[in-house]
């Protein structure tokens, strides 16, 4: 009984300890310029919340490296969990707006940025989501909220052009898994077919959801072989894309298959395999290793030399740009206070873009990003994912 | 005079508890008193779980449907209507209530395993239901959002998170109360006598049948007041804050707390709400700590934290 309270008594002072040296981070950082990332540390996105935080992580560095910003003051990265849910968002947005960071890059998801976005709206603090596309999310006037990435349409609208001008697909077959997300991607393609169909090239033969999670697909897949489409286009995430195709390919789909940004990278090969992956194709913001800007090789060589790898999905390299525009704005406008940056992200950005990783940033009124380039890519021989080229 | 003393003892304890409730959230930082609000959504959600599962004994593990009912009830209702929040705050309670009386009616006589894959699975149909977006209400998976704060239509509106701390923590306080009187009634009695031994209880004249509905429609009516004020709080509601990982969440609460008792239930909801916070300075390692501390609190306490004495209410 002794040594159990003992025990407990341990345990307690061991997370009251954690606790403090939790707060103490705070203390350290004033004379730093301070800038928050909000991304999925743990949870089901914990693979892109990583990639996000050494993305960031670089990004300081380079700037801190080239002297910082400000006339020497160097950038001090916080990084807060959301674990991938809405709940998780809110807390570690208070967190960082408590903290007192001079701006967030804010977050992964669309239904985590939303009520997150709303934290840092009230806290008036720039927050600058780098994998949310949700269209709606820039729609409802918000002062401090912008994106760096593009936006789900724009991926539907390429998706809908490619399919149907470029690789001549009649039978179009589009599947997503309900989240936002996918969701959201599903619906701007079919609004964006609507054009073809009208002029009779196009025909959406099959439009449903699957239940992410899930282990067995073969009741939606039955359904989608008799469909019969031409193209086959999944909008979620990797995990069931590796498992649909895998199992589509069992039972005889052997349509071309198009999976949206979230759904091809490394762990959808291996989920796969390779003999099935093959020959799969993307729509896609530019993978990090083939963007062509100078800032962008520079961000990918001190990425390879730290961690040894590249990322492997196009979105951590937006939350880098994310904080380079936030530290542009500081350095711009020789001030960290948030109507200041937000009206020159806002009206004086677009004069004169900052040349990011991603290529050239500024925003629109909204706060979308200006101008985000899509293309198709494709899974090769090799199990690497290269640009298509179609004919080939 | 001994008895006099405890009693005294017992209001000092809850005094110098209340003064530090109200005390805390003008000394801590938002963050805190936001950690603060979560842990008294937890603790609601406790409560009202315990009705069913520490009081009566009846596995509940889709007790997010009740909670996501409330909370959805509110969100339609705010946004389509502009009914102010507080008014929908006994509508939501009374929506999910009757929603438990629908559903849990033709499945209360299963015992045991099978209610508690009957809770899962209504759970789950609850949840799939939201993300199909019946009859364009619910949103799907993006959810209804740009739901207001909390107000009676007058110039009171709650907007500060000191604001949402005060009013969950009087909710839980009022929830407490009640409860407390409850579990002494003769409801109460009878609710411990089924879940100890359901032949003998219906021997001795308790309508068990009822009683049982009764735990349901009151666990559900408190899981559906808590949805309202989450609703408000965020602003927005998605399924995904409804799944099945949070009904564990809440069967994890009272499990860890002690079946049955009130502070149990308090106790547990602060292992639940707090732990992944005062754990987030080890980053990716922040689950993997709760989880073994989890594991080491069972260990230590198999029934539960702070669990129910008998024979409070005179029996030895």
């Amino acid at each position: 009984m002794k040594i159990r309270k003992r025990l407990l008594i341990v345990t307690l002072v061991v997370s009251m300890l954690l606790i403090l040296l939790s707060f103490s981070s705070v203390m350290a950082a004033k004379k730093t310029v301070t800038i928050g990332l909000q991304g999925p540390i743990t949870g089901p996105w914990a693979y892109e919340g990583e990639m996000a935080e050494h993305s960031c992580r670089i990004a300081a560095k380079l700037i801190n490296d080239k002297g910082g910003i400000l006339g020497g003051r160097m950038i001090e990265l916080v990084v807060a969990d959301d674990a991938g849910t809405p709940k998780d968002g809110v807390l570690a947005a208070q967190r960082l707006v408590a903290q007192g960071v001079n701006g967030a890059v804010a977050t992964y998801g669309s239904s985590i940025c939303r009520p997150s976005s709303d934290i840092y709206e009230k806290g008036k603090m720039i927050n600058i989501g780098y994998g949310v596309t949700f269209v709606g999310l820039t729609q409802r006037g918000l002062k401090y909220f912008f994106r760096t990435c593009g936006r789900d349409d724009a991926q539907g609208i390429f998706f809908a052009k490619y399919a149907t001008e470029v690789l001549g697909k009649k039978r179009i077959a589009i599947m997503h898994d309900n989240t936002t997300f996918a969701k959201g991607v599903a619906e701007e393609t079919k609004k964006a077919l609507q054009e073809k169909i009208k002029a009779g090239k196009a025909e959406i033969v099959y439009y449903d959801a699957i239940t992410a999670g899930e282990k067995d697909y073969t009741p939606s897949l039955t359904k989608l072989r008799d469909a019969k489409p031409d193209v086959w286009y999944f909008t979620g995430y990797y995990p069931e894309g590796g498992l649909l195709i895998r199992q589509a390919r069992d039972l005889g789909i052997d349509c071309p298959f198009i999976g949206s940004n979230a759904v091809i990278n490394e762990d959808f090969i291996k989920i796969a395999g390779l003999d099935v992956a093959k020959g799969c194709l993307m729509t896609q913001e530019p993978m990090p290793e083939t963007l062509p800007f100078s800032e962008s090789k520079e961000f990918l060589k001190a990425y390879r030399e730290k961690y040894g790898t590249i990322p492997t999905s196009p979105w951590p390299v937006y939350g880098a740009d994310a904080l380079n525009v936030i530290a542009y704005a500081i350095d711009k406008t020789g001030s960290t206070d948030s109507d200041t940056l937000a009206n020159f992200l806002r009206y004086e950005l677009k004069k004169s873009p900052m040349p990011g990783v991603t290529g050239p940033v500024s925003f629109t009124e909204q706060g979308d990003r200006v101008g985000v380039p899509y293309q198709m890519y494709v899974v090769n021989e090799k199990g690497k994912i290269v640009l298509y080229k179609p004919g080939k | 005079m001994m008895k006099k003393n405890k009693i005294l003892k017992k209001a000092g304890i809850l005094i110098v508890v209340a003064i530090a409730l109200c005390i805390f959230p003008f000394v801590a930082s938002t963050y805190l008193v936001d950690v603060a609000f979560f842990f008294g959504i937890y603790a609601l959600l406790g409560l009202s779980l315990n009705i069913v599962l520490g009081e009566v004994g009846l596995f509940d593990l889709g007790h997010a449907a009740f909670y996501a009912v409330g909370a959805y009830t509110t969100a339609i209702l705010n946004t389509r209507l502009g009914i102010p929040i507080f008014v929908l705050l006994p509508v939501s309670g009374l929506t999910a209530a009757g929603f438990a009386w629908l559903v849990c009616s033709p499945v209360i006589h299963l015992r045991g395993d099978y209610l508690c894959i009957v809770t899962i699975g209504l759970g789950e149909i609850v949840r799939i239901a939201l993300l199909n977006d019946p009859g364009g209400l619910t949103g799907g998976p993006n959810g209804v959002f740009g739901i207001d704060r909390p107000t009676l239509g007058g110039p009171l509106v709650i907007d500060t998170s000191i604001g949402f701390y005060f009013l969950i923590w009087i909710v839980v306080g009022l929830s407490i109360f009640g409860l407390v009187r409850l579990q002494n009634s003769r409801i109460g009695r009878a609710w411990n006598c089924i879940r100890e031994d359901e032949v003998a209880a219906e021997a001795t004249g308790i309508n068990v049948r009822s009683l049982k509905l009764l735990c349901f429609i009151l666990g559900a009516g408190l899981a559906g007041l808590a949805g309202n004020i989450y609703a408000s709080k965020m602003m927005c509601v998605s399924p995904e804050s409804f799944t099945f990982m949070d009904s564990c969440m809440y069967f994890c609460i009272v499990l860890l707390g002690g079946m049955g008792s009130i502070p149990g239930a308090v106790i547990g909801a602060a292992a639940i709400g707090l732990f992944p916070e005062i754990f987030r300075s080890l980053a990716k390692y922040r689950m993997l700590f709760f989880g073994a501390a989890m594991v080491a609190m069972m260990y230590f306490r198999p029934a539960g934290l702070w669990p129910r004495k008998r024979g409070g209410s005179g029996v030895k």
